[in-house]
């Protein structure tokens, strides 16, 4: 019986190399190597689809692997794809803090790479000249969030008397830099724009739609009237709030504002469901963070790095390198400021959801 | 009945020796596809380095399921323990370090890990052993509090910018071995001692084949029991440390998830889920096996989706078979 074990083991390995045959190797083809932490999310499925296609479009070779939310496995990625001869990289990383660990990787290896979404330290640049940001910084999300709410209110200024904002607000995973940095731009920023910032309720959903319509329903019943406002950290949590507001009835079915519901929602990620929402006068607004900007940049980066040999001062995706630092890691550093490629967030309201329809 | 004996001895080494044959015959399959390049000491080295963590959890777990316990608190306790270790070794300068402007001589992370593994072992331990709850509702209860505590702990946020002196505990490495390599020879030679050369080993055998007849012949099943979950905290703890040494950081996602792993990995590896039978060699064997399925499929770009069916399917089989061989003895 255990042969049957080891029969089928063994199965399972071929039909793995059957799988696998479409990345059979041939020298004289660019190579280029991506790692990408979490093809469960949205985002950042729609980052490595574009990378495919961009990959297919220039004849490159391209290895995607998906760590699969685990910075362990994301080394060891790393580690597989060196040992194949893989020198370039874009790198969705798992965690900004092992970033200088796989760039001084790579740059044994003799190669560089390009890392979007979540941010690499500055150590990590300052690894070598063939490391790039190619991302959107995570506060300006944040600060979109916070403009868009000052324009709600600067038009409806009795649905927040004395500038008091009483705000329900769903957290992505703890710890995870946007989450962070989102939220920091966020309150910064309706502070020197004067409002008073309280949060009635505000914890993590784990970036989960489901997640977060359960956290709303429980806080709807005991925040009931207490609140004026629910922002979400991304479109999917935004949506469980939108199901939670209705299932619980808080709609005044009056879109003049914007919105059917009683209060406004705002997410960030401009997903096609938020989109669709918006058509439906549900979602109140999103940010668009731009996964088309930022792969294109990213490859075309790597791409010249694995032609060329180096990428530096180069236009990416018609994006030129920053010349000014930012407050945002790593962006903040003079030394490194020329490596970085600052892909633009978007807001997106009423007035131009229909664009990216 | 001595026959029978002989019979289910000789099945036995049957059982281990082709757990053995499957390794081997994967890497020479997975060499053959790709040409050769799978098998070299880089890649093996890769490989090594890759499971060593896990490992430590696997013997850990291997002991407990010998036992006829289970352990699902292991991800977020090797997390929670990674998370001390790694807050007691992260630069003196670095402004949000937990204990900034602090340096802790090296031995403070390992031990403050290790302790801490060890308390929630004593804690599983006791639940299961004294308190009488099912070791699957106590270890599930205790994986929430381990993350709440890591959570408390860190206030959610990374715990990085570590001291070189830490990193290199993983990192370095004798000549051409890894440190890494050499602590897990370490620590399954310790386990393996513990189990086969001590009289508490034996008793870990009996207790998870029969704990009614091992309570008769005089042995402290509670205190025993106690002990297992003790062992396996230590070797979290250490897992804990080793792994925020080799990543250079925790964070609240470290490590979950390596529960699941762990126990499937010595549940291929021939360790029952029905208790008192396992070996050290086997437990190895199985990490490395999943180890290498892992490695394989990602060497040879394999979508990730199917990476998990795989997985999936050789896990349902090993423990198919698994019920299958020990079903009569019950």
């Amino acid at each position: 019986m255990k042969k049957t074990v080891a029969i089928l083991l063994v199965l399972a390995l071929v039909c793995t190399g059957i799988f696998a045959q479409g990345s059979s190797e041939s020298s004289s083809t660019v190579k280029i190597g991506a790692l990408i932490r979490n093809l469960n999310e949205q985002f950042v499925k729609d980052y490595a689809d574009n990378l495919r296609k961009l990959a297919a479009d220039q004849g490159v070779e391209l290895n995607l692997q998906d760590a699969q939310g685990d910075v362990a496995r994301q080394l060891d990625q790393l580690n597989t794809l060196i040992t194949q001869g893989y020198k370039y990289f874009v790198i969705i990383p798992q965690d900004t803090s092992a970033t200088e660990q796989m760039a001084q990787q790579i740059k044994a290896a003799g190669g560089g790479a390009a890392f979007s979404n979540i941010q690499p330290s500055v150590d990590a640049l300052k690894v070598g000249k063939n490391f790039y940001l190619a991302s959107s910084p995570e506060l300006v999300a944040g600060q979109y969030q916070a403009q868009i709410v000052d324009e709600y209110f600067t038009k409806y200024p009795e649905k927040a008397p004395g500038k008091v904002l009483n705000i329900l607000y769903l957290e992505g995973q703890l710890g995870h830099p946007a989450q962070i940095s989102r939220e920091a731009g966020f309150i910064d920023t309706l502070k020197s724009l004067g409002y008073t910032v309280n949060f009635i309720a505000k914890d993590t959903a784990d970036w989960s739609p489901d997640k977060a319509q359960e956290k709303m329903d429980t806080w709807l019943a005991a925040h009931q009237g207490k609140f004026n406002l629910v922002v979400a950290q991304n479109d999917g949590m935004a949506l469980g709030a939108v199901e939670s507001l209705i299932t619980n009835g808080l709609v005044d079915n009056d879109p003049s504002d914007g919105t059917i519901l009683s209060y406004p929602v705002i997410g960030i990620d401009a997903t096609a469901d938020a989109l669709n929402s918006m058509d439906q006068n549900k979602l109140y607004a999103t940010v668009l963070q731009d996964s088309v900007g930022q792969s294109s940049t990213a490859f075309e980066l790597a791409y010249a790095m694995a032609t060329k040999g180096t990428a530096t001062g180069m236009t990416a995706w018609g994006i030129a390198p920053a010349k000014t630092v930012i407050s945002e890691a790593p962006a903040n550093d003079p030394a490194v400021i020329g490596q970085c490629y600052l892909v633009p967030f978007k807001p997106v309201t009423k007035e131009n959801y229909k664009e990216l329809m | 009945m001595e026959i029978k004996n002989v019979l289910k001895g000789s099945k036995k080494v049957a059982s281990q020796y082709t757990t053995w044959v499957t390794f081997v015959g994967l890497l020479l399959l997975l060499s053959i596809l790709t040409k050769g390049t799978a098998l070299r000491w880089n890649s093996i080295r890769n490989l090594l380095i890759a499971e060593s963590v896990r490992s430590f959890a696997a013997l850990g777990v291997g002991m407990i399921i010998i036992t006829k316990g289970i352990d699902l608190s292991i991800g977020y306790v090797v997390c929670l323990t990674a998370s001390v270790a790694a807050s007691f070794a992260q630069n003196p300068d670095y402004s949000s370090a937990i204990y900034a402007g602090h340096t802790f001589p090296l031995i403070i992370p390992i031990l403050a890990a290790v302790a801490a593994g060890g308390l929630f072992g004593l804690f599983n331990g006791y639940l299961v052993a004294y308190g009488k709850l099912p070791p699957f509702i106590a270890t599930l209860g205790s994986m929430s509090i381990a993350k709440g505590l890591q959570l408390i702990y860190t206030k959610a946020a990374v715990v990085g910018s570590l001291n070189q002196n830490f990193k290199n505990i993983s990192q370095g490495s004798v000549g051409p071995i890894p440190n890494l390599i050499i602590y897990v020879v370490i620590a399954a030679l310790v386990v393996y001692v513990l189990l086969k050369h001590t009289r508490q080993g034996t008793h870990f055998y009996a207790i998870g084949g029969n704990a009614q007849a091992a309570r008769v012949s005089g042995i402290n099943v509670e205190r025993d029991l106690m002990m297992v979950y003790f062992y396996a905290g230590l070797l979290y703890g250490t897992a804990g440390t080793l792994l925020a040494s080799r990543l250079g950081l925790a964070n609240s996602l470290t490590a979950n998830g390596m529960e699941l792993d762990a126990i499937a990995a010595v549940t291929v590896g021939g360790v029952s889920q029905n208790g008192g039978v396992g070996s050290v060699g086997g437990m190895m064997v199985g990490v490395f096996t999943m180890g290498l399925i892992n490695y394989g499929m990602s060497f040879l770009g394999v979508d990730s989706y199917y990476q998990q069916l795989v997985k999936g399917f050789i896990i349902i089989i090993a423990v198919y078979f698994d019920m299958k061989k020990y079903a009569r003895r019950a």
